[in-house]
């Protein structure tokens, strides 16, 4: 039982995480490991300043709360604090994956699975070095308030990720295929999709073109349009950037129209996947809100300290890489929302473009960026040769814009490698997503 | 049975600075224990957190022998000097941990007067580590090192923009007036706005942002299996013979940083060398890679505190061609704060948008530039249109390098 004293807030926040590796390179076993860790993070605040520590030792934590405690400085009026006045008091506990959790299937098992896909990819000789990774993690949150918040919550991924160069004469590419889903079963019987993405990634390699650089209409895929929802606007969403200059409150009014009619981004913690968090790190509860409607800026991210200083209320989105860290404002899964064609109208009115189907990486500030993995050409409505394409940027703003079609169907994906990365907290897994999203113009190079 | 050991402390005190004040203080110590057996051509790992009991960790690891991961035994005993042990100890006290706080406040109040259009956020921290690596050949190495880091971002206030620029030192050493004068150069370019014609130009980056792009292509993994544009020129002088690019674990010239790897390898001079006068002289490998790939052991790995060791990197160091910037680019040039999202194609042709860059005349910042694109030849950029590396910022040791590339606005 946890000791808080009178005149501070503090929290607690504990998570018993196990993660497996396997992985293999060219058909060697590389890695296989299961890691438990159960750490805490501990939080104080006076009114003034937050006192944070880490601990790896669970039964330190009341000593650790008390040195806190002894660093702040006691306030009599911390329950009238407008930070501490946003914290929510929720009590429940929510366990989605007592029934199939990922620490109850052996490790062989695991293997297994990794090891039948493997042969697949050897099936092209231009396949030099496959490499195939299982990952899983399944976690158990505890949160404890001196409010009185006390939450207990399950976390689940697992997934498969294949990699291989792939070499042909003087021609290269690194070929990559993920699949990320919250349920062990989910992984198996991958074996056609696992092919035809192989399939098409050698086909790359063989008959793929550079690009001539330009100006030109772009479509991205869900997985693109998700990284640039994510990238373009869900990190100028988080509101902690707001805190440091008095003026942006203005220039980011709620109401202002700041793109296309059709477009609506949305931000949600109780979607399954990679950026399921029913209860923030804050002990908030998730909530759909909607970042852009209908091309009107009509909501952001916000964690206690941020809602306070906006005068908004808490979204949710207060989050850590993992208890060695303070939450910070961070994404959930962040999403377009569909429109109404389907793909060959989408593309069927593009004379010359570009269809951007993997990705690489990417990245947002004024400007955004993308890195494609697949690109296609799109010529007079059709797709056609596969291209290499460096990177695709543009003005947030004003390609916000430019998008002037949307399909119907919305995909929401979860990938268990990478993440993303804030500052110093890097790789926080995230959910994203959306339509095919067609962009009237973006500078391809 | 052959073993080895390593434990790792790290302790870090760390500042949150919103609005150019201190507003959260955050402290951490971790200790992780790691032990490696061999048998047979399979490594067995059991690591913990904190200092468990040897034996019993000993005796975890043995036990993971049974998962059959393959792995050489390649441990080794005498350094280069014939001697099993060495100690480098580079950990003096930069900042009393009580007086951090007071003596950022005032660096934080200082800079926000000399540069009062900015916003500064972001973080500040101290952070020490031990390193203790022993093996069964009697190999017994200890680091000790500190840092202080100095990462702040700024908005010019009023542009709408998550950030416009950004200040960084990192070192073991705190000048507050030499800072607040690097700081302040920045700044006072800022509100320059100059121009540029689209065309050819030198332009700097600090090494890591340039040379992290193309770390990919000195995978060992990659060399051999010809996907990398430079596979089969191991030995061949493909650069510039003004390029020399090794990894710094040297914590004199990179503090924080620890001298041997996570396999208890020690490189001359500690910078295990990649590129020697433009010459590939080495590939990214691990003792496992080189083992099974025929090639040199570079020395540089890292590992999780219970995993295999992996391929790892520590520092860019350029062997500098000049003594200055003035001197490396005399001239225009680009001086190149973020230039972030740009990656190469397959074929070696490397684009990437740069966010914020100023124009350099003669070494100085003369004013910002609009966002550009810069592009260039993998292969050109490390070879004819190489420039070359200035010795480190005397204030804390950064290597900047000079290219020439097609630059064009954006």
């Amino acid at each position: 039982m946890i000791r808080f004293r009178n005149g501070f807030y503090a929290d607690i926040r504990e998570e018993d995480r196990s993660r497996t590796t396997i992985s293999y390179k060219a058909g060697v076993l590389d890695e296989m490991k299961t890691r438990v860790e159960v750490r805490a993070f501990v939080r104080v605040y006076d009114g003034r300043m937050w006192y944070y520590a880490s601990v790896t030792d669970t039964s330190n934590i009341q000593k650790t709360l008390d040195g806190l405690y002894d660093a702040a400085t006691e306030n009599p009026n911390i329950l009238k604090d407008p930070v501490v006045k946003r914290f929510e008091r929720n009590v429940d506990t929510i366990m989605r994956f007592k029934d199939c959790s990922v620490r109850d299937i052996p490790a062989k098992e695991k293997q297994d699975l990794l090891l039948s896909y493997l042969p697949l990819l050897s099936e092209d000789s231009c396949i030099t070095m496959p490499s195939g990774l299982y990952l899983d993690r399944n976690s158990v949150f505890h949160f404890q308030s001196s409010l009185g918040a006390d939450i207990t919550y399950d976390y689940q991924t697992c997934g498969l990720s294949f990699s291989c160069s792939m070499a042909e004469g003087e021609k290269k590419f690194s070929g990559h295929w993920q699949k990320g889903g919250v349920r062990f079963d989910e992984l198996q019987g991958l074996e056609s999709q696992i092919r035809s993405a192989i399939s098409e990634q050698t086909n790359f390699l063989r008959n793929s073109v550079p690009v001539v650089p330009g100006k030109y209409p772009v479509v991205l895929s869900p997985e693109a349009a998700g990284v640039f929802a994510h990238e373009s606007f869900g990190h100028k969403s988080e509101s902690d950037f707001m805190l440091s200059d008095e003026t942006m409150k203005k220039e980011w009014q709620l109401g202002k129209t700041i793109g296309s009619p059709i477009l609506s981004i949305a931000e949600c913690g109780s979607v399954l996947g990679c950026g399921y968090v029913p209860y923030d790190d804050e002990g908030t509860k998730a909530r759909k809100n909607y970042l852009i409607k209908n091309g009107v800026l009509v909501g952001r991210l916000h964690n206690a300290q941020t809602a306070a200083a906006l005068e908004e209320d808490s979204t949710g989105n207060a989050r850590a890489i993992d208890c060695t860290f303070e939450p910070i404002v961070r994404m959930t899964t962040t999403y377009i929302e569909g429109g109404d064609l389907d793909f060959d109208q989408l593309i069927a009115p593009i004379k010359k473009g570009y269809f951007i189907k993997t990705i690489r990486h990417g990245s947002g500030m004024s400007t955004f960026t993308i890195a494609p993995s697949l690109a296609f050409e799109i010529v007079d409505g059709k797709l056609g040769r596969p291209v290499q394409i460096s990177v695709i940027t543009g003005s947030v703003f004003e390609t916000l814009g430019l998008i002037d079609g949307l399909t119907k169907d919305v995909q929401l994906l979860s990938f268990v490698t990478g993440g993303c990365g804030k500052m110093e907290q890097m790789n926080l897994p995230v959910g994203f997503g959306g339509p095919y999203v067609r962009v009237s113009s973006m500078n391809v190079q | 049975m052959d073993k080895e050991f390593l434990t790792k402390t790290s302790r870090s005190v760390t500042l949150n600075v919103t609005a150019g004040k201190i507003d959260s203080f955050r402290e951490k110590e971790e200790t992780t224990s790691t032990v490696r057996v061999y048998e047979d051509g399979f490594v067995g790992i059991a690591g913990s957190l904190g200092r468990p009991d040897e034996e019993t960790l000993t005796s975890k690891a043995k036990d993971a022998l049974e998962l059959r991961i393959p792995y050489p035994c390649a441990l080794e005993g005498e350094l280069d000097e014939g001697v099993l042990e060495r100690e480098v100890r580079n950990e003096k006290e930069i900042i009393p941990v009580p007086k951090l706080i007071p003596t950022m406040r005032s660096f934080l109040d200082r800079l926000g007067e000399e540069c009062p259009r900015f916003a500064f956020s972001n973080k500040i921290g101290l952070k020490n580590e031990d390193a203790e690596y022993r093996n069964s050949c009697g190999r017994h190495l200890v680091s000790s090192t500190g840092r202080l880091s100095i990462n702040l971002i700024a908005q010019n206030r009023g542009s709408g923009n998550l950030f416009d620029s950004a200040f960084g030192y990192s070192g073991d050493h705190f000048d507050e007036d030499a800072l607040i004068s690097k700081f302040k150069e920045q700044y006072d370019a800022f509100y320059k706005d100059v121009d540029l014609e689209s065309g050819r130009y030198p332009v700097v980056f600090e090494a890591s942002d340039l040379m992290g792009k193309f770390l990919q292509q000195f995978v060992g993994e990659l060399y051999v299996a010809g996907a990398s544009l430079l596979s089969g020129k191991l030995g061949q002088d493909v650069f510039s013979e003004k390029l020399t690019f090794q990894d710094d674990m040297n914590p004199y010239s990179h503090p924080g940083t620890c001298f041997f790897d996570d396999e208890g390898c020690v490189a001359k001079n500690y910078r295990p060398t990649l590129i020697e006068r433009g010459r590939l002289v080495n590939l990214l490998t691990t003792k496992k890679s080189s083992s099974q790939f025929g090639l040199s052991n570079l020395g540089t790995a890292v590992a999780p505190y219970d995993g295999v060791p992996s391929l790892g990197f520590h520092g860019f160091y350029l062997e500098p061609t000049a003594e200055s910037l003035r001197e490396l680019v005399p001239g225009k040039a680009i001086f190149v704060v973020l230039a972030s999202g740009g990656d190469m194609t397959p074929d070696g042709h490397f684009a990437t948008p740069v966010q914020m860059s100023y124009l350099m005349e003669d070494g100085r910042l003369v004013g910002r530039l609009p966002e550009l694109n810069v592009s260039g030849d993998f292969f050109n950029l490390l070879e004819k249109d190489y420039i070359g590396a200035s010795c480190g910022d005397p204030l804390d040791n950064s290597r900047m390098c000079a290219v020439m590339m097609d630059v064009a606005r954006s």
